[in-house]
């Protein structure tokens, strides 16, 4: 059986094919203006990988913060409880996922069924979300893939105080000018916003296993400031951001 | 037609429709910011009160009269009257509840003068044995200084007519809250939400004629369809009918509250007896409790679990108006106690406008996990 899940998120569109439960394709896509487009090109994307085409899938469930608009979708599921079936289906072991993407911070603690105990969201503030390390490398003039390998370098910690992401990045210029290092500067950074998400998760209880997924998982620095932070080591899965779209599709396989 | 579109309309034209009871009747019309204001006795007079409530978009006015901690809610109340909605009141009175609207109230009373305002300096400590005895002087004064704006004197008749009316209107908004309980509720918490509303924006006496209509009609009609999750919203001031809609679109009810746009408000009734003032002071310190006055012993909280025992509640959203303190320190030992009785509840912080978007991927995961609890 052939399924699909979508995860339309809020900067990039990503799909998960799984076949009898394992999976055989994947895509991920920007998501623009027009978010048809970047649903009919993700998924010709992932499918083309394996010689299928839109026909042969059997049952596709949306999840994102677009998830309703994803026409075609047999069913729509949150981001929440895609995370956890997502997650207790690499790790089982896994209480609590930290999910971190573009605009919004999630924590959600499951059981061994991957079944949802309790969760919570930040996403007033972008200071607990990916968006706050693009801009934030922006005005370091730093390529954002390499933020995460600048900070490991740092030789101190600074304290930055990261309530908002345009007084934090005020707060950036004015290390600049103190002629604090780079590297120094990218730590204070992640440290921050592991600091508000860490604050998110122990609202939710911190239960181990812990992982983290989401795009912002691909940033060693912040997995690193993450790690201190919470004082606990943390799985990190091989392919974070796609952790929901495999979520989405393992319940599309569980309906059908 | 639905039954609750004389709500509906009356909730979305509220000044035009006290302009227009002014216009009709020659009467006062009186603005008041808490619902431990006695409206028995503004009845009694004749006087229309009407509760000062916001109007839910972002607003640049209050910024120089209200601090910046205090909630979102009395702000809003605030910039009503300073954007000029309010302009038809003769008065305005507050009773003593908590210094945010309390705010409101002064600075209201400051910048836009009326004929008449009043503070009701109505207990917190309303668990004293001398709350009584206090709070029937202070009725018995409130009483003169409607007697002297109205220039008329206020009889035992005039104040059992005014808390019959308001009796009457308790009485039937409780009947069809009786409704909700059923598996399929002929209503939504929508429509309870603007049947309270409209009634603290109209004359009892028109919106007591409206629900005896609408409990005619009302337990015929028949809802298909599963049955709804069912849910209780608990928490501060609630008149956010947006995020009600947008809950309810989401395959859930709601069946009861603890709001003071809700059961709060009318959930008791002033029993007659020979001292009518001691009657309503009565009525006022044993109804269910805004959390600043629900103390040592949390009155309010029996009565929340009673509700939702009765309406079988599946979740509760415990909900708290942005920096509203007596709310917030209330949610964890509430939130506690529902999950002691195996109600499942889940946080949410209004403000003046709620993120409807992200507010649904919240509703619908805590929807999700109640499903999936019936499931295992």
């Amino acid at each position: 059986m052939i399924t699909a899940g979508i995860d339309m998120g809020a900067k990039n569109l990503k799909v998960v094919i799984l076949r009898d439960g394992q999976v055989i394709a994947s895509s991920l896509i920007r998501v623009g203006f027009d978010t048809q487009e970047a649903l009919d090109e993700g998924l010709q994307h992932a499918l083309a990988e394996v010689g299928l085409s839109k026909g042969d899938i059997q049952r596709v469930v949306a999840t994102g913060a677009g998830r309703n608009s994803v026409p075609g979708a047999d069913d729509a599921v949150t981001e929440v409880r895609a995370d956890s079936a997502g997650i207790t289906h690499i790790s089982p072991t896994i209480r609590t996922v930290i999910d971190v993407g573009a605009e919004e911070g999630r924590a959600v603690r499951c059981n061994a069924q991957g079944k949802v105990v309790d969760f919570a969201i930040n996403e007033k503030c972008a200071a607990g979300a990916g968006a706050f390390t693009e801009a934030m490398a922006r005005a370091l003039e730093v390529p954002l893939e390499e933020l995460g390998a600048l900070s490991l370098k740092s030789q101190q910690t600074v304290p930055m105080n990261a309530q908002c992401a345009v007084f934090a990045e005020s707060e950036v210029v004015s290390l600049i000018h103190a002629r604090t290092s780079k590297e120094d500067i990218a730590r204070a950074v992640h440290d921050a916003i592991a600091s508000r998400i860490t604050s998110m998760a122990r609202r939710v209880g911190v239960e181990k296993d812990v992982a983290l997924v989401g795009g912002v998982a691909r940033n060693k620095g912040f997995v690193d400031s993450l790690r201190r932070d919470l004082d606990m080591d943390i799985l990190v899965p091989p392919d974070p951001e796609f952790v929901g779209a495999l979520g989405a599709a393992l319940i599309a396989a569980q309906g059908a | 037609m639905s039954p609750f579109q004389k709500f509906q309309e009356w909730h979305q034209n509220r000044h035009q429709y006290a302009q227009e009871w002014k216009a009709r009747t020659g009467g006062k019309v009186l603005g008041y910011f808490c619902t431990y204001v006695p409206e028995e006795i503004l009845y009694a007079a004749d006087v229309l009160p009407v509760r000062i409530l916001g109007s839910h978009e972002p607003e640049d006015v209050t910024e120089p009269h209200i601090f910046a901690m205090f909630c979102p809610f009395c702000r809003d109340c605030l910039a009503q009257g300073l954007k000029g909605r309010f302009d038809y009141l003769d008065g305005i009175m507050i009773s003593q509840s908590c210094l945010h609207i309390r705010q409101a109230f002064w600075s209201w009373q400051l910048h836009i003068p009326t004929s008449f305002s009043y503070y009701l300096p109505m207990p917190h400590h309303v668990q004293s044995p001398r709350a009584q005895d206090y709070l029937r002087g202070e009725l018995a004064q409130f009483k003169g200084a409607v007697e002297g704006w109205t220039g008329r004197t206020l009889t035992d008749a005039d104040l059992d007519r005014g808390m019959e009316i308001m009796n009457t209107n308790r009485r039937l908004m409780k009947q069809v809250y009786e409704l909700r309980k059923a598996p399929n509720p002929p209503l939504v918490g929508a429509d309870a939400m603007e049947m309270v509303l409209s009634s603290q924006m109209t004359d009892k006496r028109e919106h007591n004629q409206e629900l005896a209509a609408l409990l005619e009609k009302l337990p015929q009609q028949k809802r298909d369809g599963d049955p709804p999750v069912r849910l209780m919203i608990i928490g501060s001031e609630d008149d956010d009918v947006a995020f009600i809609k947008m809950a309810e679109s989401l395959g859930a009810v709601f069946v009861s509250d603890d709001h003071c746009t809700g059961t709060r408000y009318f959930w008791n009734e002033a029993l007659p007896q020979e001292d009518r003032l001691m009657a309503i002071a009565q009525r006022y310190l044993d109804r269910t409790p805004c959390p600043t006055k629900d103390w040592p012993e949390r009155r309010r909280f029996q009565q929340i679990l009673r509700l939702a025992k009765e309406y079988g509640v599946q979740g509760a959203l415990l909900i708290q108006q942005k920096f509203c303190d007596p709310h917030e320190s209330d949610i964890p030992q509430l939130a506690r106690l529902l999950k002691e009785n195996g109600i499942p509840s889940y946080f949410l912080e209004f403000d003046m406008t709620v993120p409807l978007g992200p507010f649904r991927t919240r509703v619908e995961a805590f929807l999700e996990t109640l499903r999936e609890e019936d499931l295992f």
